[in-house]
């Protein structure tokens, strides 16, 4: 596998700079996100990185003020935490149904320097399909930016599965061709749902952040070997499956060894865990 | 007699890794004013340990890979797993990390020494390990000291 490498699915939530200098930080990690690891420094972050082998990690914000009353990181605090690393990708978030969503996403590309936009239905509360959102999807595929969407279950408690269904994104796919989609999560327990999606769609992408029993090897081994069989993402998916580890929920080390011991080739390896993210992301910067 | 307690902040930058933290202890017992007396060393984690032993590189391997196949990261195939592999509810995310766990129990959480003339008494090949399991993380390492001061002693 060549240099460099992303993570393209991690929260920044146990930050420990941005807890001290945004101390509401701390009520969105513990009664929103619901992580209860300790905050730690950016340098275990990045050191996190270096155990995996990767280069950078794509950091994503959840705007849930119309939801939880907060956001989970807002866009101009990623924009904080990126300019203290070059090795961080930041990544837009906004409430999707807002009037003003297109206007936020162009802010937060244009002048915040951000590079994609998240969205989470279950904590967001909407459903991918809903017209509301078309703006936002306009918007993201006009400025060329990738979107990365929360897809099947969610572990916070008060969220609900039902947002997270494959087949929610299936109308967006088909009206928006040119919008780059990552699915979040393999969308367990609907991986045969979504990965038909994504043999149907090229503009949809999976990504490997999925673990939601035993532990990553066993967990992706069953997913990605006996519920798909691997040769579907060698053969056929090999451009549309990105690595993400949803750090800190699984830690970026764990993650990257469970995916490199699933048998892909090398060549494949190389484009999951590097050569896809760049082409989402539009290069390297 | 006086009690002091020094809280370290030691940061691991790799998976597994043991990282001397001698001058730490020797230097909480020199800045704390008992020249005779006992100090402990404790990890506050459970997936971290503390040892004592020669401080050689090839024996830090050493060290490493043994309680590695004693206990490894992954669960031994056949005829049992592990049963810290599920969704824990108040951290938010999966423990599966009992391999790390095992470890830090085979391996120690605390050791102590005498203090003797206001230094630590150890053996002239002996160091204090701080040894992650789990990393990389930033950890915590409490330095309890105890003792007579000089002039309780009587010096």
């Amino acid at each position: 596998m060549k240099a460099g490498g992303t993570d393209f699915h991690t929260h920044p939530m146990l930050v420990r700079e941005m807890v001290r200098r945004h101390p509401e930080l701390e009520d969105a990690a513990r009664k929103v996100f619901f992580i209860g690891n300790t905050f730690q420094p950016l340098e275990t972050f990045l050191s996190e990185l270096d155990a995996a082998g990767l280069e950078r990690a794509v950091v994503v914000p959840i705007d849930a003020t119309r939801t939880r009353g907060t956001a989970v990181y807002s866009n101009e605090q990623i924009a904080e935490l990126c300019a203290m690393s070059d090795r961080l990708v930041g990544f837009a978030t906004v409430d999707p149904r807002c009037a003003d969503a297109p206007k936020i996403v162009e802010n937060a590309v244009g002048k915040l320097g951000l590079r994609g936009l998240k969205l989470a239905p279950a904590m967001q509360e909407f459903y991918a399909d809903e017209q509301a959102c078309y703006p936002v999807y306009e918007c993201a595929a006009a400025l060329g930016i990738p979107v990365l969407f929360h897809a099947g279950m969610s572990w916070e408690p008060g969220s609900r599965l039902k947002y997270g269904h494959p087949m929610r994104f299936e109308d967006v796919a088909a009206d928006f061709p040119k919008l780059k989609m990552v699915l979040a999560h393999l969308a367990w327990p609907w991986v045969t749902d979504a990965v038909a999606l994504a043999l149907k769609y090229p503009n949809i992408h999976l990504d490997t952040s999925a673990l939601y029993f035993d532990n990553p090897h066993d967990f992706l081994r069953f997913t990605m070997t006996v519920q798909v069989p691997l040769t579907v993402f060698e053969r056929s998916l090999r451009k549309q499956i990105v690595f993400g580890s949803n750090y800190p929920r699984v830690e970026i080390k764990n993650m990257a060894r469970a995916v490199r011991a699933l048998g892909f080739s090398e060549e494949c390896l190389d484009l999951v865990f590097r050569g896809n993210a760049e082409a989402l992301l539009g290069g390297v910067r | 007699m006086r009690f002091r307690l020094t809280r370290v902040e030691v940061q691991s930058c790799k998976d597994l890794e043991m990282i001397d933290i001698t001058e730490h202890v020797e230097a909480a017992v020199a800045s704390s004013g008992v020249v005779e007396g006992l100090v402990t060393v404790t990890t506050a984690h459970t997936s971290s340990g503390l040892l004592v032993t020669e401080g050689v590189e090839c024996l830090e391997r050493d060290v490493l890979a043994h309680l590695e196949r004693l206990a490894p990261k992954d669960p031994p195939a056949g005829s049992y797993g592990y049963w810290h592999n599920r969704y824990l509810d108040y951290d938010g995310r999966l423990g599966f990390n009992a391999g790390d766990h095992l470890k830090s129990i085979l391996g120690g959480m605390q050791c102590f020494f005498p203090i003797e003339s206001g230094k630590v008494v150890r053996g002239g090949r002996q160091r204090v390990y701080f040894v992650e399991y789990d990393g990389p993380l930033a950890r915590t390492v409490m330095i309890q000291v105890m003792g007579n001061t000089a002039v309780e002693a009587g010096a």
